[in-house]
């Protein structure tokens, strides 16, 4: 351990991953802008190439990262800098769902009982859509994808929420255990939430299913399958990223990484989790139940 | 009754933040931010049980579509 | 290593470290050197700006006369949505991100941005990203040509390029935020140990503002475009009256985005305003600590007035008047900054180098941007102006004479730091005046045009316009090549010339100018506390 780098902030050379990244990036883009654009999609190869750049890129820039901090080439300074840019980039995912609940509030609020005559909406009503009642749920004046029934929030929902609590209950009891300095327990209890993590995916694409199959409830369900899927789906996204960060979380502290009073890689994919979590529940109460 | 579920998802989200600002604050040497990410846990387990307990006591009903009197 | 090396080895361990990397890749490519990433995006931005303002000397042509004369109406279409698109997003914020990667660790006393690594990728997803946008151009269906503001239904009408559109505006729009985030962290981390948040110079804070602002809206439009993708090619309905959805919604969405955009693009251009009336006026800025609260007070505006850009769509008429409130109550703020540069001015000695002539025309020139935006903020008196030409004229006058001519004067101001070198101050002249009297021919005709009645974004028009329209196109001529003129004056400056000393500007405050002309490669390597007598706001107030 070198004394001289807690008095320095450490810089980094020469950053080989940021252009593995950018090339990365715009190979999965222009192989998902071929396939949105293609009359008939073949298997997306250049999407999948594109992907496989940019797993490359993380698990060599985040090496990178593991291997210096574990070097102790880190200063209390340069944790604080990825505290903030931790918070921030989540800050950044926050307002991103909140696009999307904004349109779920406008949908429900304004348009579709504007649609339905309401405000100035009454001339619309009366020549466009006759007969058309402004009610959530719908698909619409024009009924777009046909009728649909609704997901019961008290099944598989509940079921979901249920577990994507009990996950943050694990997470935390991790946490703490860690904070103990008790690796055993935080290993036991970090693979229970990532085991949680899965099951909750598993039932939401058990949930995606039933929709499509049984309930006629698609993406093109007018306003309402749009905010459906949209929300749930991009939810459903950063479980997944979620659920394999906490994964590779608990390879770290099975390897003997983190310290009890610093254990910042550890906090920063904790919140993560709790933030998804709690995004869940907003989905639970405005998408599902209200 | 909504507004009393909206009223404790809004305590949560504060914690929540709370959390995000001592993870920045205590540096993680101190105990707040695994604390108030507890008090966020606790409250969204009393959040879900109210929902439980006003689903069954039919305070709040879930929406349904209304396909009648299509044009 | 133990901790008791002695100071002249960890000043010979420096020594080492200054040595630039060899060789072209790992210079540019693989840098994480605030300097080398400052000076990519700066050239970026030069060359997005000659880009996008070829494609203005197109539209500028097409409207030298009534008729169709050269160009296709959808091509000219597609010239007013790159145009846009290329200014906003490829030419103005590259062009203040880099200044704040070169300005902001020196002006702080920090050895570099706080995530360096993050800060190379910043950068090099922007070529990326609009080498995609501008690939459209060759294709079948051409560029995109439902203007900049992507309104839907008309965008998706664009065949292939909506998801070109959509995906590079997601790639910028990550460029963006993780520059933002390296902003905050390094003015919140990285300022010297005894520089408080009211030690600041207004630059910095008005960049950590902004910087606040696009970690804020980015997303949002973000947001917006993926709505757009999965309605033109996933049939969703959240812009599709049919399914219950409502194109008003991707306005409102897009303006909560592009409200605070506008102001992404201005308020960093007040703060190197602030930097450089101060040094050629020879007296500390009037009123620092209201020029912060101001900038601040603007930011939070700029969330709550969005619908502004929607008088004429349609609302209730409850939320008509709340937003012509609140739009005007911008004034306000930007009135105390206004009056205090000029009461920083008042009774200094001031003299009239390049970049306090370009400093002392945004003043004038961008309060006139800002009468006109009051203009247009009263509701009843919109429904006149809107989509015309004064829109046009408007948001030119805050843009080119705002944010384009601060970020001349801050190239002039620091140019010597970067450089070494003095530029040639008789060229710098010249190169203001030209721009400044071409600049007024090109814009202000067209708030005579917009209040006679033409609408913008259309290639042919009504004779009656045919004067304005052309002393317009002259001005527009005349600017264009004022600009490729300061091409040559830069190329000259960073060649050769005067050599420039430390300080540059007699008596110029700030951290910048206690290291030497040019820049070393690497400063305030020691992160110690720093001479707070030579900062313009070092003393507490």
């Amino acid at each position: 351990m070198s004394e001289a780098s807690k008095d320095q902030y450490y810089v980094p050379h020469l950053a080989k991953w940021p252009i593995v990244g950018s090339i990365g990036l715009t190979v999965t883009v222009l192989g998902a802008i071929n396939l949105l654009n293609s009359e008939n999609p073949g298997t997306p190869w250049v999407m999948y190439l594109g992907l496989a750049i940019i797993i490359w890129m993380m698990f060599g820039w985040f090496g990178e990262v593991v291997k210096e901090s574990e070097e102790r080439l880190y200063n209390t300074q340069v944790d604080t800098s990825f505290r903030m840019g931790m918070i921030w980039f989540i800050f950044s995912e926050v307002m991103f769902f909140a696009c999307f609940f904004g349109a779920l509030f406008y949908a429900r609020n304004f348009s579709v009982p504007w649609l339905g005559g309401e405000g100035t909406g009454l001339a619309t009503n009366e020549v466009l859509y006759p007969g058309y009642e402004g009610v959530w749920p719908t698909n619409g004046p024009l009924d777009l994808g046909g009728q649909f029934t609704l997901i019961d929030p008290y099944h598989l929902p509940l079921v979901n929420t249920l577990l994507l609590l009990a996950s943050s209950v694990t997470i935390t009891i991790a946490h703490h255990a860690l904070r103990a300095n008790n690796r055993k327990q935080t290993v036991i209890w970090l693979i229970a939430t990532v085991l949680l993590g899965a099951i909750f995916i598993f039932y939401q694409a058990e949930e995606y299913v039933i929709a499509y199959q049984e309930y006629n409830l698609k993406l093109s369900s007018g306003i309402y399958g749009s905010t459906f899927f949209m929300l749930t789906g991009f939810h459903g996204m950063h479980v997944t990223l979620g659920a394999i960060m906490i994964s590779v979380i608990t390879v770290r502290v099975w390897r003997g990484h983190f310290r009890p009073e610093s254990h910042f890689g550890f906090e920063a994919v904790a919140w993560y989790w709790h933030f998804v979590d709690v995004v869940w529940l907003g989905l639970f109460i405005f998408v599902y139940i209200i | 009754m909504k507004y009393l579920i909206i009223v404790i998802l809004l305590f949560i989200l504060f914690s929540l933040g709370s959390a995000m600002f001592y993870l920045v604050k205590g540096k993680g040497q101190s105990q707040n931010t695994v604390r108030f990410l507890t008090v966020r846990v606790a409250l969204s387990v009393l959040l879900f049980l109210f929902i439980i307990l006003a689903a069954y006591m039919g305070w709040i009903e879930p929406h349904q579509p209304n396909f009648l009197n299509r044009p | 290593m133990s901790h008791d090396i002695t100071h002249d080895e960890i000043a010979h361990d420096h020594h080492d470290h200054d040595h630039k990397p060899k060789g072209f890749v790992k210079r540019w490519l693989m840098t994480t050197n605030h300097k080398d990433i400052g000076t990519l995006y700066l050239i970026f931005a030069f060359a997005m700006f000659i880009f996008g303002g070829a494609m203005a000397m197109v539209i500028r042509l097409e409207l030298f006369q009534p008729g169709l004369q050269f160009v296709e109406p959808d091509f000219f279409n597609q010239m007013t949505t790159m145009h846009a698109l290329i200014m906003v997003f490829g030419a103005v914020m590259p062009a203040f991100v880099g200044l704040a990667n070169w300005m902001i660790p020196m002006m702080i006393g920090a050895p570099d941005m706080a995530l360096p690594r993050m800060n190379n990728w910043s950068f090099w997803i922007l070529p990326f990203a609009f080498a995609i946008l501008s690939s459209t151009l060759f294709m079948d269906g051409g560029a995109p040509a439902g203007g900049w503001t992507m309104y839907p239904p008309l965008v998706l009408q664009g065949g292939h390029n909506v998801a070109y559109l959509v995906f590079a505006v997601h790639l910028m729009g990550i460029s963006s935020i993780m520059g933002a985030i390296n902003v905050i962290a390094t003015i919140m981390n990285m300022r010297a140990p005894n520089v408080g948040y009211l030690n600041m110079p207004l630059f910095v804070w008005t960049w950590l503002i902004t910087a606040f602002l696009l970690i804020a809206v980015m997303p949002v439009l973000a947001g917006a475009v993926t709505m757009l993708l999965t309605d033109r090619y996933f049939d969703t309905s959240f812009f599709n009256a049919a399914g219950g959805g409502d194109p008003v919604l991707f306005q409102h969405i897009f303006w909560f985005f592009g409200h605070p955009e506008v102001y992404i693009m201005i308020l960093p251009a007040f703060g190197v305003i602030s930097e450089i009336i101060p040094t050629f006026a020879r007296k500390p800025l009037f009123g620092y600590v209201s020029m912060v609260y101001a900038t601040a007070a603007i930011a939070f505006l700029s969330f709550i007035v969005w619908a502004h850009h929607m008088f004429s769509v349609g609302m209730p008429l409850g939320a008509e008047l709340y937003f012509m409130y609140a739009t005007m109550m911008i004034a306000v703020p930007t009135g105390v900054k206004v009056f205090n540069w000029v009461a920083t001015m008042w009774k200094g000695s001031m003299t009239f180098e390049t970049p306090m002539l370009f400093s002392l025309a945004f003043v004038i020139l961008f309060t006139i941007g800002g009468f006109s935006g009051v203009m247009m903020a009263l509701a009843p008196v919109d429904l006149q102006y809107h989509d015309t030409y004064f829109i046009v004229a408007h948001f030119h006058y805050v843009l080119v004479t705002g944010a384009v001519f601060a970020i001349i004067a801050g190239a002039y101001y620091w140019l010597p730091k970067w450089s070494g070198h003095m530029y040639n101050e008789r060229l710098g002249k010249i190169h203001f005046w030209w721009s400044t009297i071409s600049v007024n021919v090109l814009f202000f005709p067209q708030h005579f045009l917009g209040l006679a009645g033409m609408p913008r974004r259309i290639p042919d028009y009504s004779t009656q316009f045919a004067e304005f329209n052309m002393w317009s196109s002259i001005g527009g001529f005349a600017f264009g090549l004022a600009q490729v003129f300061f091409i040559y004056i830069v190329w000259k400056t960073v060649r050769g010339g005067e050599k420039a000393t430390a300080e540059v500007w007699e008596g110029a405050k700030g951290l910048e100018w206690t290291v030497p002309s040019p820049a070393p490669y690497h400063t305030f390597e020691d992160f110690g506390p720093v001479d707070l007598d030579k900062m313009a706001h070092g003393k507490t107030h």
